[in-house]
């Protein structure tokens, strides 16, 4: 009995860290301010 | 199960084992996604090309034709359209700006291209176009979604406004790179011209009324796509385009406008397999190590826990065994 309540908090355990994971889900970031070129870029580093 | 450290064990091993699954199949789909905020550059070069001369309305062979083409993710618009669609969205402005030997516009063609962050699916909304004609896409365009797999996709063709399947053709090598080759043959279409040419004093919008001269334009269109993160790592095109007919041409059937076989940049070729190298290990990490390594992880824990209890319960043959008899001598 106790060994399945030891599995059963490991399972929510895992459970909360994914939900809780993927509902921040990565950062949006911004528009970049660099323009559409119309010239032709030089050597790429 | 009796020792506190055993439980412990168990509850960890349970965690772990459940996180594998977790990882790969709830929070992978989620968290891979195209930023909404990217901006890439990429050249690519006819070496050497045929070109119509507008002034003479001639072709003539020259030693380079230059492709520019940027990606610039629109965060602002992306936003507005997740709001309505209700999933993640990414807005894609593009210019593929194609310049002459001499460094004159052949001409510039805009693009806004809407998908989905997750699996590139199309979305519409408006504002989606090419060269400011409403479109409405089908398949995907620039990039193969997550996970790619070896199967024919449907791929969207800018100059023709349509798309059409484009085929998967083997797995090959590319710079130590697994990459799955994809091709696609437009035939001759006609298309379009792009609103902005280096014709002066002539309106591209109206050419094709005022002249009866067509554009036409057919390509053999090659990418070798890294399958785990569904990013091209070397595309080219063998490019074709004619005007045809009308009053333009001066009597001839046919001119060539292009003509030439596009490749990219040897430097984006190395910085675009730099940049998908590293991507790829990010996402080896949510759809292979983490989950085999949590899994592993797991058993290993449950185990130690199961081999901890047993030994918990094994009897002690000190204290249990009978204690030996005196000698009597």
């Amino acid at each position: 009995m106790r060994a399945l309540a030891a599995a059963a908090v490991g399972l929510a355990a895992a459970l909360a860290l994914v939900l809780t994971v993927t509902a921040i889900g990565a950062p949006t970031g911004e528009t970049s301010p660099k323009p559409l070129l119309t010239t032709v870029p030089g050597p790429k580093d | 199960m009796r020792s506190r450290a055993g439980l412990v064990l168990v509850a960890l091993a349970v965690f772990l084992a459940a996180l594998s699954p977790l990882l790969r199949w709830y929070a992978f789909p989620r968290l891979a996604k195209i930023p909404a905020g990217q901006y890439q550059e990429m050249v690519l070069e006819a070496k050497p090309a045929t070109l119509l001369d507008y002034g003479t309305l001639e072709a003539k062979k020259v030693e380079k034709v230059t492709i520019v083409q940027t990606l610039k993710g629109n965060v602002e618009e992306s936003e507005r359209i997740e709001r309505t669609a209700g999933r993640d969205v990414v807005v894609w402005d593009s210019l593929s700006y194609i310049q002459g030997p001499d460094g004159a516009m052949v001409s510039r063609i805009p693009e806004r291209y809407i998908f989905d962050a997750h699996t590139q699916e199309p979305v519409h909304a408006t504002g989606e176009s090419v060269d400011g004609d409403a479109v409405r896409r089908e398949g995907i365009e620039f990039k193969w979604p997550f996970l790619t797999e070896k199967r024919d996709y449907v791929y969207f063709d800018a100059q023709a406004r349509t798309s059409a399947p484009i085929h998967y053709k083997g797995t090959r090598q590319y710079r130590g790179l697994e990459v799955y080759y994809f091709e696609q043959t437009i035939p001759w279409t006609k298309v379009p011209y792009p609103k902005r040419m280096p014709i002066p004093g002539i309106d591209a919008t109206t050419l094709e009324r005022q002249t009866g001269t067509t554009r036409w334009y057919t390509t053999k269109r090659m990418f070798w796509v890294e399958p785990v993160t569904g990013a091209p790592v070397n595309g080219e095109e063998i490019h074709r385009e004619e005007l045809r007919g009308g009053s333009l041409l001066g009597g001839r059937d046919k001119v060539t406008a292009f003509a030439g076989h596009v490749k990219m940049r040897p430097d984006y070729v190395d910085s675009t397999v730099e940049l998908v190298t590293s991507q790829r290990g990010t996402v080896l990490l949510l759809t292979s190590y983490l989950p085999w390594g949590f899994l592993a992880g797991g058993a290993a824990l449950l185990a130690l826990a199961l081999w901890l209890e047993a030994r918990g319960r094994r009897p002690d043959p000190a204290g249990d065994a009978p204690a030996p008899e005196p000698l009597r001598v």
